[in-house]
Parts: structure tokens; C-alpha cells; sequence
């Protein structure tokens, strides 16, 4: 077929339609993207369904607008997500392939939508695949879904734990217990209902597992496998005992069909009216249901806000921020006049006034700051996909655990984080965790496990990659930089571990032993650890050989304001991002001498190249320095050090970063401006680059 | 750029109006195109910029914008002058966003027309030619008109350019 590419396409929506069907399809693809992962292996009834149904919502949205390729790629995924949903093919990982790389092909197609010109995506070959592994002979399931009857499986060895009391004659019976509807905390009651459940037998199976529910994460419905003396009128009422149990069916089984698969109950007929597609996705169903009833309830009393807007609020208080900091001066230089002229009574009314102004101002900033905040759940929820894929292309078996989703970040810095954690977890699965056969040689599991783990603390959100891989090579390290001629032997070697780790950090180091598709993108640590501090963030490593590596990031919670000790140097105030500074001194305080003709600064053990901050930044203006004294500001990037020379200290501020403009564009050592008390401007200084430049120079200690 | 589109360089310019802004540079009259004018303010306080091109004064607060100010004195070759209370900043919208631009005097608003103006290259040559579009010959002095684009440098990259030069 001749490629279609560039072609203009047309739709059947005006501009509101189209913000709803990429709302929609944006919320499904992110959907599928999470779920599909997750597809593989154990099918989770209610997980196949949710699926099943972004698929088929879709084909809908899609059909609906006139996008043809779309309607039909989501069609034959919707095709073979049916067979798994029927238990007709199992979602092996050749299913999983073709139906993430029809993912793909969504994400292209539905951004035609946009730029309405054809993307060239064949989607014929996608379609192809689809049908083809469904038609391959991959292994059927037991259909537990097909059914209105929900299916539980029990393992041989559940059973076989409780053969004892079986061989003395107690009874085994399956029994379904479903929580009131309108119970608070259902999960503590699944709790109790296990309790009372091993209080008068053994519990030879559990739905949802064990650990499940004594970790609280109990539902609605819980179902289990008692094997018991009692009969079924005495489990009934026991168990009827637990408060907020609305029912409680048993039926007995006998041992003989106790292995294998157990057929649950018809649903409720409550269940069963539901939605003809609910009603088939099996015991999960009514509380997967009830969720989502309650979070449709929560979610009509938010509104969704253009980003543009929240922006534009955010612009705004920023001002006020300002204004309020020049109405605060200006109360000073007017105080002594006022209480002069006999004008008290005034002036007490006018601090009032601004005082509480400034008490408002500032908590309007923190709200709108927090309604910009999202949780950093959209971030972590891709990772699962790309371990996958990572995993499968180095042969390599790795778990992903994440932890603190719920943890919240400005959206700004959302956007920014994703690509150098993409970054640090292909490095963690590609150089991290070993192949399979190293890790069983070692004593490890064969699967690896990273967790990546995000948590708030003060105004900061820490980001944390851990694998339990081979740690870092120190001694390899030590012998490139030294190769690379980035350091003497001498001082490589004497390097303590925990600061030769750090080394990854530096340009043109990479400790891979070859360049792979995966990891050698030309994109190093280096890069990585550039985009952090450009987010006024830090890296930190740790790593223990053989035991495993832990990268931390850690992050300002916005980018719109930033933490800035104020300086002023020839004329001009700067503020230099609080998050590098790691000391500010008088000069007479400082311990400075004179290195190959260089000005130093001896702190702690370490020897810093001073440096005038006006002159590096290009000020070619006559340098006077102040006759009584000058201060020294060390400040860091990563673990190189600078001291910076400036005229006056002039104390922290929280600044409100403005860009200097697309005509001035990124300047050398600035990041941007910021408006003072005084409404002139300050600038905002890029430690990073300006450390960088120096330490070709730097004096190692 | 929608001005453009009837002033093809080799022609004359069209028999329509101007409507323009004119301003002093030194004793020389020079004219901006009123779209382009946002507004016109007293000079204010104005933040260097460390290791900028000579012709960029620095950047100014305009009620919570950051905004680059050129000297057009500097940019045009025009020899440097001091500040006087007459001295403004005409603040103009261009491809690269506010540019505000420090000139003498602000004199008038004015409407020029078309057979009036004739192409730069019968009159000047120089460096400054590539800045100005036309001049239009009044009856008591000649009106250099600004092309505001070629007075900018068109993208961060020029810029940088230019101040690796300096």
C-alpha cells in the first residue's frame, strides 16, 4: 500500500469535541498503558475487564469522530482482549507484545487528531498481529470469567495443608461473605471476618489473598476455603457476628473437588443489573464497582482547570508577592515620618493593613501553589512498562516496586523529572541488576527487584531508585578517570568509596563495559545530573558492591518560587539558589591564600578557586571591591566547589523566577531574573554552569 | 508579517497611509509602525545584564514583566548620548516577544502617506540601511522609518552570535 503519510485528514468534531475525545482518550491509553504490564501472567478478572472496556471505549470515542484507522487498530485489540477476557487465550507475553505495541500506534493516531495530518502509521501489520496471536496456539485458561458464576482457583498445596483435619473428617466449604455497601472501613471488617474465620476452623484458601487483607486492603466481598467441624448454619452465624456482614453464603465441597477450581456464587441480583460487561468480570466486580461509584461521586465535586489558567493565577500571586514585599518597605520608610507628624493612629491602622495583607498574600500563594500539585503517581505509573521492556531487551528479570505515589509535586516539575528518572532506571536495569545466571551464581534471586520510592520532606520531595544489583565498580572507576586522564592515580586512589561512587557523575565517564542499545544513548549520568540541578535539585549516590546501588534526587517542590540568598556585587543585586550554598563569609573570616597565582579559599580541608561573581558572569564593567571588606559565598554543584567574591550579603528571599525572555534567550550563568522589594530587577545565578567552567581549574585537596 | 506584504524591497512603497510613531534619535527623526508600539514609558531603573551585546541596556521591571531594553542609540551607530528627562522607553511587540527600546525624545503619532516614502537605499548607505525600511520626506525633515525585525536580532542564536563577537 502507497504510504498515505503527510496526507490531511478530516474529523467530525469541532474544537470542544476534540478536547473531550483527547481527554478521554488520553485518560484510556494512560490507562492501558498502566494495565497492560500487569496483563501478563495471572490475569486478574477485573483487571482484564477494565481493559477490555478502554479498548472498547476507544473503538467507540474513535468510530464516533470518523477516525477510521483508530476504530479499527482499537477493534481487533478489542478482539483479542475478548478471547482473554473469556479465558480463550491466555495473555502470554506475545499477546502483551501486540497488544503494547498497538498501544503504540494509539498514541500516534490519536495525536492526528491534533495536527490532523496523517502520521503514516501502518496499521494494517498491527491489525495483523493482533489476529495472528490469536489464532497462534497459545495456552487457554480455564474460563473462570465467561461465566456469571465466578471461578476461584485453590492450589494442591493449600489443601494439602490442611489434609490432616480433612482425613479426621472435617468438612471443607467455600464460603462468601460480602460487607454492607455502606460500611466505612471495610477492610478492617475482611479483617474480622478472617479472624472469626480461623477461629472456628483452618482457612485453606483466601480471596483476596491473605497478606491482602491483613495488610487492610480488603474490600466488599472477601470469599475463602474453611475447612472446619462446624457446619454450614454455625459458619453463617459466626461470621454474621462481624459487624456490617450483609451476607453470608457456604456451600460444602467435597474433597475431591476442593483442588482445581471452586465455582463461587450467581452474583447478587444488585450485581447483575449493573452494566451487561460488569456483571461478567467475576468476584471482584461488585467491589471494583463500588469504587468507582464512590470515586465518580468525589470527582463531581472537582473541576477541571485549563493548565494555562493555573498559570496565569500563579503569574499573578507571584506579583502580589512582590507588592507585598515593597509595601512592607515602604511601611518602614514611611513609620518614622508618620509617627513624626503625630500620625500614630494612622500608622498603627496601615501595619495592620499590610501585615494581614501579607499574612493573605502568602497563604493565597501556598493554594495555589497546592492546586497545581500533582501527585507523582503520573510519573511513576509509566515505569512499570519501561522496566519491561528494558528487562526483556537485556535479558534480564526485575521486579519494579514503587512506593509514595500519592506524594505531590508542582506540575513543572512533573514534566521535568520523567526523563532523567527514565534514565537512572535504564541504567538500573541495564549496568544495575544482573543477568540471571550471574545473580543465581552469587546467591540471588534470579529476579532483581528496584524500588522507586517518593517522599516529601519539608519543602523538598526526594525521589529514590534502589536495585539490588552488582553496585558500582569503584575499582573500574578509579582506573578510567585515571585512564581518561580526569584525575592523578594518587589522588584517585586515596578517594574514600562513598566519594568515588559520585564519580558517575562526571562528563565522559560511562562504566559500561560496551555501549548497548539500552543504556548508550549518549545521554550520561552526567546529563542527568545537569537536568536535576537545572531544576535547582541534587543527585546523590550510594552504592555498596554486590549489594546493590541507590540514586537520590531530591527536588524543590516548585520551580515557580526558589529559596536565594541575595547578594550584591559592582552594582548589580544576584541571588544565588540557597539549595548550592554551602557557606557565607566575611572576608576577614576567611581563610584565603595564594595557589599557582590564584586566589584560594582553604575551607574545611578543602581548597575552593575563588572567584570574582561579576567578572564570571562577563561584567566588564571597573571592579571596585568595597573598602570595608567583601564577603566569600562557597557554593557547590555536585562535588566540585567554588568560593564567589560579592560586594554585600543582603540576606534570603523566596524569589519568583522570571525568564529573561526569548531575545536575550539563556545567557551564561544565569538562569533568569527576579523582581526585588525595590521593583528593580535582580539576577538569578546558575551555580552549575559557573562551578563547571571552574573546576578545570579547581585545586584538588 | 502582514505590513510586509505589500512593500516588495525593489518597489515603492504602497500609496496607503503609514500610520507610525515618530521618535528622535540624536537630531534625526526616526518612525516605528504603531502595531508594533505597546506602550511608552519614562526611563526607569534598567538591571545590566553581565557579558551582553554593548547595544543592550540590560532588563526592566514593566509591571511584573521582565523585559530586554536595547539602546537604539548604540544599536543604529548613533553616537552615545547622555539621559535626559526626555529620554523614553518605547516598548514594541516583536517576534521575540517585548523589546523595549530607549530613544531622545518621543515627538508624535502620525500618518504618513505612501508617496512620501521612498526605499532606504536611494538615500543611505551604511550599516544602519539594513534597520530602516524607507524614508518618508516631509515637508520640514526626513523620517527614517524603523524596520523593527532588522533592528532585533531575530533569535537567541544571533544574539549569541553577536555577543561572542563583541
Amino acid at each position: 500500500m502507497a504510504s498515505t503519510k503527510g496526507t490531511p485528514l478530516q474529523f467530525d468534531l469541532d474544537d470542544e469535541d476534540l478536547k473531550l475525545f483527547l481527554e478521554e482518550a488520553e485518560e484510556q491509553i494512560e490507562l492501558l498503558d498502566q494495565s497492560l504490564v500487569q496483563l501478563e501472567g495471572e490475569p486478574d478478572p477485573a483487571l482484564v475487564q477494565r481493559i477490555f472496556r478502554a479498548a472498547h471505549t476507544l473503538k467507540g470515542s474513535s468510530a464516533t469522530i470518523g477516525h477510521k484507522k483508530m476504530a479499527s487498530l482499537t477493534h481487533a485489540m478489542e478482539t483479542v482482549l475478548d478471547a482473554v477476557r473469556q479465558g480463550r487465550r491466555a495473555p502470554t507475553s506475545d499477546v502483551v507484545d501486540a497488544l503494547l505495541a498497538g498501544l503504540d500506534a494509539l498514541r500516534v493516531l490519536a495525536n492526528e487528531v491534533v495536527t490532523r495530518v496523517d502520521s503514516g502509521t501502518e496499521t494494517e501489520r498491527l491489525e495483523a498481529d493482533l489476529m495472528a496471536v490469536l489464532e497462534s496456539d497459545g495456552p487457554t485458561l480455564p474460563a473462570p470469567e465467561v461465566s456469571d458464576v465466578p471461578v476461584y482457583r485453590v492450589s494442591p498445596e493449600a489443601l494439602e495443608a490442611c489434609r490432616e483435619e480433612i482425613e479426621q473428617g472435617h468438612g471443607i466449604y467455600f464460603v462468601d461473605v460480602t460487607i454492607a455497601s455502606d460500611c466505612q472501613l471495610p477492610s478492617i471488617r475482611c479483617y474480622q471476618v478472617l479472624q472469626e474465620m480461623e477461629s472456628i476452623g483452618k482457612v485453606a484458601a483466601l480471596w483476596p489473598d491473605r497478606e491482602v487483607i491483613e495488610a487492610g486492603g480488603g474490600e466488599y466481598r472477601m470469599a475463602g476455603l474453611l475447612v472446619t467441624r462446624q457446619t454450614e448454619e454455625q459458619i453463617a452465624s459466626a461470621l454474621k457476628a462481624v459487624s456490617d456482614v450483609a451476607d453470608v453464603r457456604t456451600r460444602q465441597v467435597p474433597a475431591s473437588e476442593a483442588s482445581g477450581s471452586i465455582e463461587g456464587f450467581r452474583d447478587e441480583p444488585k450485581a447483575a443489573t449493573a452494566a451487561p460487561a460488569a456483571s461478567s468480570a467475576g468476584r471482584d466486580d461488585g467491589t471494583s464497582d463500588g469504587a468507582r461509584n464512590s470515586g465518580n461521586r468525589k470527582a463531581s465535586q472537582s473541576v477541571r482547570i485549563d493548565v494555562e489558567r493555573l498559570d496565569g493565577l500563579m503569574n499573578l500571586v507571584g506579583e502580589l508577592v512582590i507588592d507585598r514585599t515593597r509595601l512592607q518597605q515602604v511601611r518602614e520608610q514611611l513609620s518614622s515620618v508618620l509617627r513624626d507628624a503625630n500620625l500614630s493612629e494612622l500608622m498603627d491602622n496601615f501595619e495592620e493593613t499590610t501585615s494581614h495583607l501579607a499574612r493573605v498574600t502568602d497563604e493565597l500563594q501556598e493554594q495555589i501553589m497546592r492546586s497545581r500539585m500533582l501527585p507523582v503517581r503520573s510519573v511513576l505509573s509509566r515505569l512499570p512498562r519501561l522496566v519491561r521492556d528494558v528487562a526483556v531487551k537485556c535479558g534480564k528479570k526485575v521486579d519494579l516496586v514503587t512506593a509514595g505515589e500519592e506524594t505531590e509535586l508542582d506540575r513543572s516539575v512533573i514534566e521535568e523529572i520523567s526523563d532523567p528518572l527514565v534514565h537512572i532506571l535504564r541504567n538500573a536495569v541495564d549496568h544495575g541488576i544482573e543477568s540471571p545466571e550471574d545473580r543465581r551464581a552469587v546467591g540471588k534471586p534470579e529476579t532483581g527487584t528496584i524500588s522507586v520510592t517518593a517522599w516529601n520532606q519539608e519543602t523538598y520531595i526526594y525521589l529514590s531508585v534502589r536495585d539490588d544489583g552488582r553496585g558500582i565498580d569503584t575499582a573500574a572507576l578509579r582506573r578510567k578517570v585515571v585512564e581518561k586522564g580526569l584525575m592523578t592515580r594518587e589522588a584517585a586512589e586515596s578517594a574514600p568509596d562513598d566519594q568515588v561512587v559520585q564519580w558517575i557523575f562526571m562528563p565522559g565517564l560511562s562504566t559500561a563495559k560496551q555501549v548497548t542499545d539500552v543504556s548508550g544513548r549518549g545521554v550520561g549520568m552526567d546529563i542527568v545530573r545537569t537536568n536535576i540541578e537545572r531544576l535547582n535539585g541534587q543527585i546523590t549516590v550510594s552504592s555498596v558492591q554486590g549489594k546493590g546501588t541507590e540514586v537520590i534526587i531530591q527536588l524543590p517542590l516548585t520551580l515557580a518560587t526558589t529559596k536565594a540568598l541575595m547578594v550584591s556585587a559592582n552594582g548589580t543585586v544576584y541571588a544565588i539558589p540557597l539549595v548550592s550554598v554551602t557557606e557565607a563569609l566575611a572576608d576577614h573570616e576567611a581563610d584565603v591564600h595564594t595557589v599557582g597565582g590564584r586566589k584560594t579559599l582553604r575551607l574545611r580541608h578543602r581548597l575552593l578557586p575563588m572567584i570574582d561573581l561579576a567578572a564570571a558572569l562577563g561584567d566588564t564593567r571597573p571592579r571596585v571591591l568595597p573598602t570595608d571588606g567583601y564577603f566569600v559565598v562557597a557554593a557547590r554543584h555536585g562535588d566540585r566547589q567554588a568560593a564567589f567574591i560579592v560586594d554585600r550579603l543582603l540576606g534570603e528571599q523566596d524569589v519568583v523566577v522570571k525568564s529573561l525572555g526569548d531575545m536575550l534567550g539563556t545567557r551564561k550563568g544565569l538562569t533568569g531574573a527576579t523582581i526585588l522589594g525595590d521593583g528593580t530587577l535582580g539576577l538569578i545565578v546558575d551555580i552549575a554552569s559557573l562551578v563547571t567552567e571552574q573546576a578545570a581549574v579547581a585545586v584538588p585537596a | 508579517m502582514a505590513r510586509f506584504e505589500n512593500a516588495p524591497e525593489s518597489s515603492a512603497l504602497p500609496s496607503s497611509e503609514e500610520h507610525v510613531v515618530i521618535f528622535k534619535l540624536a537630531d534625526e527623526y526616526y518612525a516605528l509602525d504603531i502595531q508594533t508600539v505597546q506602550e511608552i514609558v519614562r526611563m526607569q531603573t534598567i538591571t545590566s545584564i553581565p557579558g551582553a551585546d554593548f547595544w543592550v541596556e540590560g532588563i526592566t521591571n514593566l509591571r511584573g514583566r521582565v523585559v530586554p531594553v536595547i539602546d537604539l542609540r548604540k544599536r543604529c551607530g548613533v553616537p552615545a548620548g547622555e539621559y535626559t528627562p526626555e529620554t523614553r522607553i518605547v516598548v514594541v511587540s516583536s517576534s521575540t516577544g517585548m523589546v523595549g527600546l530607549i530613544v531622545d525624545a518621543v515627538s508624535e503619532v502620525m500618518r504618513i502617506p505612501g508617496d512620501q516614502v521612498e526605499p532606504p537605499s536611494a538615500i543611505v548607505a551604511g550599516p544602519e540601511n539594513g534597520y530602516l525600511r524607507g524614508v518618508a520626506k516631509l515637508e520640514d525633515r526626513l523620517v527614517s522609518l524603523v524596520d523593527l525585525e532588522g533592528v532585533l536580532p531575530t533569535s537567541a542564536d544571533e544574539f549569541g552570535a553577536y555577543s561572542r563577537a563583541a
